[in-house]
């Protein structure tokens, strides 16, 4: 694999849902002709990939995680000519593009169940997982534990039980038969024909079922991903796949197999944690995940975020924690949803300047692939009574003006309310004003991934925790061939005093490399530095 | 185990108060009281005249001066004179002083400087020779400017000088870095410089600071890594340059192999870069073309044909490993001549192009092959004394240039040599 094939290490990534982001044509819902007229932005904020949340058509009963046809776009979204546009525009300013592959599941108004379900004799019918009785899988832990009750559903008009690990609606592929997998390939294909440079694979431990087991991360599933990979590099070489696999780091490692399965997956167990150390004022549990994160291929990368079009996931922590995170983060209960939390980035850490710079410093300098979620460059809040997540994917709100410049519709035609409380409402929080001011999160943000992306030791370098006697202070050394940088944030709401022991570096200076000061040398002795509050550093280490 | 240092912890904190700059003067300096003073001055006044509002530095690095060097720096560095200039800073003008580690020598010195204008994000870098008095703040100004303004990374100064004036840079170095490179610098070993922060840093990563480039040729060295890097070059003219009287300067014996075996090993390693190229492009000329300026230096012409005439004979053993048979005796022809001998373009380039192939080659021990050349480049000097006697200046300056086409046009005959096999 060349150098430029792990180009995925070393880029920013940007999550958006296209109804969310700008509207050309007036109808109140985004589309790709107005994301395509947005890209200045994104190369400006430096983002190397977007990635666009799922844009087929869909009923729309899951956020279009529910497709009913793999080889269109939405009408709401545009045409395939404008998705075509969108794709040659991007890849022109250097922008690469990921797209949703929902490999689990349809939507049950999917042509494929329609055919599967009305004629149990079709070759469809096998296409999905049909039973008798609805004892079989016993004890598989039911995903969507708020809406759903079981992991079958009645379908009235076979007479038969189907399968679904997520919504009813939705009911599983089976895996087992050849044909969808051949069907899952030539889905990918046509898209990676038309130049996407990769996938956001969806909901991957769950294709294949077995009895007596949890019908996760069987191996049998691995098989139907390798499968896709082999034929992926075969036919498109250094195009990505992304896992989602809200599992512990151990659990997910094997999906990376031996870098001939996933090039990359998000690492879930970091995000709350970072969250939790900043509240607790304690590195402790990021340091723990990090010691249970384990070793993956050279050619693989962890993805990070902050926060995404999902709930703040309280799945990979302890029943304490979970308390705690809720406690601390969703006194009310309606910001409670399955098993998280349903607000933005910025609302989360309560508009605090300091702890949204501290939070995506960390996010810029763990190991990993930092992806974004929209809006959260600016501080966006949301709205947690529109139901389900929504109140995370209101419109980007772009200027102060009608409809936060998203949209020329009328404002009640919108698909769903701009947020519009003083706080974080359009035309307090918007992408204009911040341009504008040269001190704004969006300009800090540019200059963050600036120096996110000056040297590749963040994106390919290893990391070693350095463990001061200061427990609020989180302190870590990343390292490439040569080249260092010695990371030290403070994880307080008060200002602190550390002592690193940097004995191993001696001699070098360390440089800031945001202001590029200079710091005394570092040498024998215990290294002393002060940090104000939720204050962090970078230091580029150099020997002179 | 950590490499060393190369700046002292002294002279980092005086950096870190600082702090990022847009403008560094270095100046390396080794026992020069007698003449530094009016370059800092010049420095100085340049900050003040042509730089008020950037933020400015200038960085002595002292080899360790017995003559009070460092103090004459800071007060020449203090001058009462500011508040009536008609523009002065609106900044801090900082000025520091500190002895340099390592290695005696030019080398460690601008090292030193390089590291400390990385350290500091330096934009533009001037490296004023202690010993040229003659820079004036323009002249500063012109070797900064360029970087500044257009982005240039690399500011050679172009002097007024007679054309006999550096005959060995005029009959040597000008000409076979010219055919080499294809660059035409008036001054490829100059020790006054302008250059951009990219290019300093860059200079840091190369592995030639250890070396005796480092001691000897790190002027020349400059120059060539300035080519060979791709780096956007200028010249810019300075005017008459005049040299302050020092202690003591090396003789020809010494200089000789320093200078012309810095210039080989350049071409040793960068014969990647050179060995393709043909032909040659000036160097953008920035301000007045130089004019002629000052005397033609007296010449012992007597004496430098004895010495060739002796080199000849005495070294002919010697000179049959390194040159050809047609030069060889071309040479005893010349060796045999009554009075003023006449030494050819295309025969003086034909000798030093197979000393360069022999060095490479390694044909004897280096120091040996170096000094057995000086012999027959004093045999050119007094011929082509001899001839610019006769003809004049203007025609004399063409003939300089005539000798740079004359090697440009040979440069098939060096890579032949260069890669002949049974070589190294």
């Amino acid at each position: 694999m060349g150098s430029d094939d792990l180009w995925y290490k070393d880029a920013i990534f940007y999550e958006l849902p296209v109804k969310a982001y700008s509207d050309a044509n007036g109808d109140g819902i985004g589309d790709f002709s107005g994301l395509t007229g947005r890209l200045d932005h994104l190369q400006d904020l430096g983002v190397d990939c977007i990635w666009v949340l799922p844009m087929y058509p869909s009923p729309f009963r899951d956020d279009g995680y529910d497709i009913s046809d793999y080889y269109g776009i939405h009408p709401s979204y545009g045409s395939l000519d404008d998705f075509r546009a969108f794709l040659d525009t991007a890849h022109a300013r250097g922008l690469k593009v990921l797209t949703e592959l929902v490999v689990n599941h349809t939507s049950d108004a999917h042509p494929w169940f329609v055919e599967a379900r009305n004629n149990p004799d079709s070759p469809r019918r096998d296409w999905y997982v049909w039973s008798d009785t609805d004892d079989r899988y016993h004890g598989v832990r039911i995903i969507f534990s708020d809406t759903e009750r079981s992991n079958w559903a009645w379908d009235p008009v076979s007479k038969a039980h189907y399968w679904h690990r997520f919504f009813s609606h939705q009911p599983d592929l089976n895996y087992d038969n050849p044909t969808v997998r051949e069907e899952m390939w030539n889905i990918m294909r046509f898209w990676l024909e038309l130049g996407v440079d990769g996938f956001r694979v969806d909901a991957v431990p769950y294709l294949i079922e077995r009895e007596g087991t949890s019908c996760e991360n069987l191996p049998e599933t691995h098989e139907v991903l390798k499968f896709l990979r082999r034929r992926l590099d075969e036919h498109f070489p250094g195009r990505v796949l992304l896992a989602e696999a809200n599992m512990w780091p151990e659990d997910v490692q094997p999906y990376f197999a031996e870098g001939d399965e996933f090039h990359m997956a998000f690492h879930f167990p970091i995000m709350p944690r970072m969250f939790m150390a900043l509240r607790l004022e304690d590195r402790k549990p990021l340091e723990e995940i990090f010691e249970r994160t384990p070793a993956i291929p050279d050619s693989c990368q962890w993805a990070l975020f902050l926060r995404n079009h999902d709930e703040l996931t309280l799945e990979m922590v302890t029943n304490v924690e979970r308390d705690y995170m809720y406690e601390q983060y969703a006194r009310d209960p309606v910001a409670r949803i399955n098993l998280g939390i349903r607000h933005r980035l910025a609302p989360l850490l309560e508009g605090d300047r300091r702890r949204i710079e501290l939070m995506n410093g960390l996010l810029m300098s763990l190991p990993g692939t930092p992806v974004l979620y929209y809006g959260d460059e600016i501080g966006m809040g949301d709205n947690i009574y529109l139901g389900d997540r929504n109140g995370v994917r209101t419109p980007m709100q772009w200027t102060g003006g009608w409809n936060a410049g998203f949209s020329t519709a009328d404002p009640e035609r919108l698909y769903q309310p701009l947020i519009q409380n003083p706080v974080y409402g359009y035309q307090a929080v918007n992408v204009e004003s911040q341009r504008r001011q040269e001190n704004s999160l969006l300009n800090w943000m540019k200059r963050l991934i600036r120096g996110r992306k000056s040297t590749r030791v963040f994106s390919r370098g290893g990391i070693e925790f350095l463990r001061p006697a200061n427990h609020r202070v989180l302190a870590y050394v990343r390292a490439l061939d040569h080249e260092k940088v010695l990371v030290v944030n403070n994880l307080s709401s008060t200002a602190q005093a550390v002592e690193l022991d940097l004995r191993a570096l001696a001699g070098a200076i360390p440089i800031e490399m945001f202001g590029r000061s200079l710091f005394p040398r570092i040498n024998e002795s215990p290294y002393v530095l002060t940090l104000g509050p939720y204050d962090f550093f970078w230091f580029r280490l150099r020997w002179l | 185990m950590s490499p060393p240092s190369i700046l002292s912890d002294d002279l980092l904190r005086q950096l870190m108060a600082v702090g990022q700059v847009d403008i560094m003067v270095g100046v390396p300096t080794l026992n020069n009281a007698a003449t530094v003073g009016a370059v800092v001055q010049a420095a100085h006044f340049a900050f003040g005249n042509h730089f008020a509002r950037e933020r400015t530095v200038l960085i002595n690095s002292d080899g360790g001066s017995s003559d009070g060097t460092p103090d004459i720096v800071r007060e020449a560095s203090r001058v009462e004179s500011e508040t009536v200039l008609a523009a002065h800073s609106l900044r801090t003008r900082h000025r520091i002083s500190a002895p340099y580690h390592g290695v005696p020598g030019k080398g460690t010195a601008l090292r030193t400087l390089f590291a400390a204008a990385d350290l500091l994000q330096a934009r533009a870098v001037a490296i004023l020779d202690p010993e040229i008095t003659s820079i004036t703040p323009d002249g500063v100004f012109a070797l900064l400017g360029p970087v500044l303004r257009d982005g240039v990374d690399f500011v050679s100064p172009a002097y007024a000088r007679h054309p006999l004036d550096g005959p060995l840079v005029s009959q040597l170095v000008r000409p076979l870095f010219r055919a080499a490179y294809g660059r035409r610098l008036h001054e490829p070993m100059a020790a006054d410089l302008g250059c951009s922060g990219t290019f300093a840093a860059s200079c840091l990563e190369e592995a030639v600071w250890e070396s005796d480039f480092a001691r000897y040729g790190i002027d020349l060295w400059l120059s060539c890594a300035a080519v060979a890097g791709g780096f956007r070059m200028a010249e810019a003219a300075l005017g008459p340059r005049t040299l302050g009287p020092r202690v003591a300067r090396p003789g020809l014996q010494e200089l000789f192999p320093q200078v012309v075996g810095s210039l080989f090993s350049c071409l040793e390693m960068h014969e990647a870069f050179w060995a393709g190229r043909t032909g040659s492009e000036a160097v953008p000329l920035l301000g007045e073309a130089p004019a002629v300026a000052g005397p033609a230096p007296p010449v012992e012409r007597a004496s430098l044909i004895e010495a060739f005439r002796t080199g000849v004979t005495d070294l002919g053993p010697l000179l049959e490993q390194v040159l050809s048979p047609e030069t060889l005796e071309a040479l005893h022809a010349l060796s045999r001549a009554e009075g003023v001998i006449t030494y050819p373009d295309r025969l003086w380039v034909a000798t030093v192009m197979e000393f360069a192939a022999a060095h490479y080659r390694g044909v004897m021990h280096r120091q040996h092959l170096l000094q057995a050349l000086v012999p027959l480049y004093l045999g050119r000097l007094a011929a082509f004394h001899a001839r610019a006697e006769e003809v004049g200046v203007d025609a004399t300056e063409r003939a300089l240039e005539a000798l740079g086409e004359s090697f440009e046009e040979a440069k098939p005959h060096l890579l032949g040599l260069w890669n002949k096999e049974g070589g190294r």
